[in-house]
């Protein structure tokens, strides 16, 4: 397990490298001179080329990517030209935020998909199975940006129940101290319960969103599994043996979990990027609205930290799957 | 190995009288003999099993459903071993999954009565059926690799049939699955408890499934093609354990199998399956000593080292009406107009045992 571990640890640096080297040329790509965004229509000549030798552009683009790494082993992404703040900080103010939307945002969506995609397996003609089979069409058509807007609408505007669309605090709360960077574990650990319920509210609407929409791939990915595992020779087996119903069922759920478990780790490291609609709608002020505002503006320090720090959680996700996959089948453990 | 001097006589399909008999291979009828071992009980007794018309069809889409079982009729007596031949598609393992109440979608049953135990398995509360299933009646599955949980280790997965259907502790349970490791010969059975079934053999898996099926003594036991899988030495070791486990607890058996030689050894009773009807049934001694069905004869002359003789019992394939009366006339050397319109009944012979067939070959 642990040789298994350090194995899969020593390949996440090249990965890391050739992720950076990929994305690098990619966002060189982007047309746009930064320098004569960064000084406006009515730079001189002399000023843009100053400022393009003062960001190193005047460079050839392989040792620009040379600099480029050279400063991020030494912990520094740039600066952001839109904020004027070192990128690390802005992402690291950011990325939590981004974080504790998707997380929870699939939490639920886990909640919603798994039970409803067992119950439909394991009833072929029930109201189950029609209600999960049309859940499933309808997540995948509905976009989640429109989902959001259709809830601000009725709980915010109509129903008032929720707090407005604007961030993830309400103006009159302070923020408490940053130690994990979540707003409801910082609030807790505080003591400060308003600041706790008004982070809670503020979840609300964004985190339904998600999890209303993530629900479908993942009670689709939960039923079909669940259907195979059922009709599978070792679950027929187990059922001629006369086993009780609910130990067939959570033997079926044991086998399908792997498949689950890959949906949702290609689901999350979708949705840190991903969810930069819900983002906007909310204004929630996380990691993926800065990236794009970011490619927008041919601010490439900011995008580049972006890409750095989803493929780090990307590359971290997937160890965790892979050493989920080792607990829960024998099969992929090797000789022991 | 006692040598039986019994002769089978195999007559021309042609001219049945005058063909001077053909002495069967003495290995078939050494183990005619070792079935003699297997005593029948007595006939009053209430049958363990019995099947009565048992129809079943798989329904396929747009088309006529597919008959896989046709009115299918046979019973077992308490402490029989009874084999059950028939070709690959003849509707052994439907039959076998259609007591276990495990017919794969889309096939059903659409007509006749499985009563085990004086019970109708159809008019038993599902729950009820649930705990006979695995507890009195149990089957020993092919392919074990496939039809053992891949994440259970092989000590759970007998434990909690025990636990399950004898509602005893888990630690209890355990202490049971490891005897009967112990049982069914698996070196090393402390720590086979805790293998996954990808670390097992072949044979070492068969004999977990074995385990399985016997873990609650059952008082029958189907054994669906269970070493088919299996080296012929280890196979006949297999064989020997189970049948000896099958006897020591007192249960039946049904042996359904392709190698009507596993037949000889074990059974007392051998059921011919033929395109889901069941074309013959006889005593062991007397189906080797003078097989009444042409498919039997043709079964039997595929182990004989008489290429003649072989070639006598194998009819062209010939052009029949699908819908034709008796569903081996296709290939039957005894064929002739009647097979065609009339379907044969199952009916006795005056050798004792019951063919499906208008010509039989009798003595």
């Amino acid at each position: 397990m642990f040789r298994y571990l350090g194995r899969r640890l020593i390949f996440v640096v090249p990965q890391l490298l050739g992720i950076t080297f990929i994305s690098f040329f990619l966002v060189k790509l982007i047309p746009g001179d930064p320098a004569v965004l960064m000084l406006g229509p009515n730079a001189t000549h002399e000023a843009v080329i100053e400022l393009r030798s003062q960001l190193g552009l005047d460079q050839p683009v392989p040792k620009q990517f040379a600099i480029y790494l050279g400063n991020v082993l030494h912990g520094d992404l740039g600066k952001s030209w839109q904020t004027t703040r070192p990128v690390l900080e802005d992402l690291l103010e950011r990325f939590p935020a981004t974080l504790e939307l998707v997380t929870l945002g699939l939490l639920l969506a886990l909640c919603i998909g798994i039970p409803l995609g067992v119950a439909a397996s394991m009833r072929k003609r029930g109201v189950v199975r029609k209600v999960s089979d049309y859940y499933g069409l309808l997540a995948g058509a509905v976009p989640d940006f429109w989902l959001a807007l259709v809830l601000v609408f009725v709980f915010y505007s109509v129903l008032n129940i929720a707090p407005a669309p604007l961030g993830r605090l309400d103006l009159e709360v302070l923020q408490p101290d940053t130690i994990t960077g979540s707003l409801l574990i910082d609030s807790l650990l505080a003591g400060d319960f308003a600041a706790f319920w008004s982070a809670a509210s503020h979840l609300m609407l964004p985190v339904l969103t998600l999890g209303l929409t993530n629900a479908g791939p993942i009670l689709k990915m939960t039923q079909s599994t669940m259907d195979r595992t059922l009709t599978s020779d070792f679950m027929r087996y187990a059922a001629m043996s006369g086993l009780p119903k609910h130990v067939l069922r959570r033997q079926a759920i044991r086998a399908s979990l792997p498949s689950v478990i890959t949906i949702v780790s290609v689901l999350f490291s979708f949705a840190i990027g991903g969810a930069v609609l819900v983002e906007i709608v909310f204004s929630w002020g996380g990691a993926g609205q800065y990236a794009v505002q970011g490619v927008l503006n041919a601010d490439i320090n900011p995008v580049l930290g972006f890409v750095l720090f989803s493929a780090l959680l990307s590359l971290a996700l997937y160890l965790l799957v892979d050493i989920a996959y080792f607990v829960l089948d024998p099969r992929t453990r090797g000789a022991s | 190995m006692s040598h039986l001097s019994a002769a089978v006589v195999l007559h021309d399909p042609e001219s049945p009288a005058i063909d001077p008999p053909v002495a069967f291979p003495s290995e078939a009828g050494s183990r005619a003999a070792a079935a003699d071992i297997v005593p029948a009980t007595a006939p009053e007794e209430a049958p363990i099993l019995s099947i009565d018309r048992l129809t079943v069809v798989f329904d396929r889409y747009g088309l006529e459903p597919k008959v896989a079982l046709n009115e299918v009729e046979l019973c077992i007596r308490r402490g029989e071993m009874v084999g059950l031949v028939g070709e690959s598609g003849s509707g052994k393992t439907t039959l076998a999954r259609a007591i276990m109440a495990a017919i794969p979608e889309p096939g059903r049953i659409e007509s006749g009565e499985i009563v085990f135990d004086g019970k109708g398995l159809d008019d038993l509360p599902e729950e009820d059926r649930r705990s006979l299933l695995g507890r009195d009646l149990s089957m020993i599955v092919p392919n074990p690799r496939s039809e053992l949980n891949p994440v259970l280790t092989v000590g759970d997965q007998i434990a909690n049939v025990i636990r399950y259907h004898h509602n005893v502790p888990m630690k209890i349970a355990r202490q049971r699955a490891l005897d009967m490791l112990k049982a069914v010969s698996i070196p090393d059975p402390e720590r086979r408890m805790k293998a996954y079934p990808h670390e097992l053999s072949g044979g070492m898996a068969q004999r977990v499934v074995i385990a399985v099926a016997l873990a609650c003594s059952p008082r029958f036991v189907i054994s669906d093609d269970a070493t088919s899988g299996l080296d012929v030495t280890v196979q006949t070791q297999v064989l020997e354990l189970m049948t000896a486990l099958v006897r020591n607890q007192n249960a039946s058996a049904l042996f359904i199998t392709r190698d009507i030689a596993i037949t000889a050894h074990f059974c007392s009773r051998i059921i011919i399956l033929y395109a889901g009807e069941v074309v013959e049934i006889a005593d062991t001694a007397v189906f080797f000593d003078r097989p009444g069905h042409p498919y039997s004869i043709m079964l039997l002359t595929a182990f004989t080292h008489d290429p003649e003789l072989r070639a006598r019992w194998i009819a062209p394939e010939a052009e029949l009406p699908e819908d034709c009366a008796c569903a081996f006339a296709a290939r039957c050397v005894r064929r002739q107009e009647r097979c065609i319109v009339e379907r044969p009944s199952l009916r006795r012979l005056s050798s004792g045992q019951q063919v499906r067939c208008h010509f039989p070959v009798e003595a």
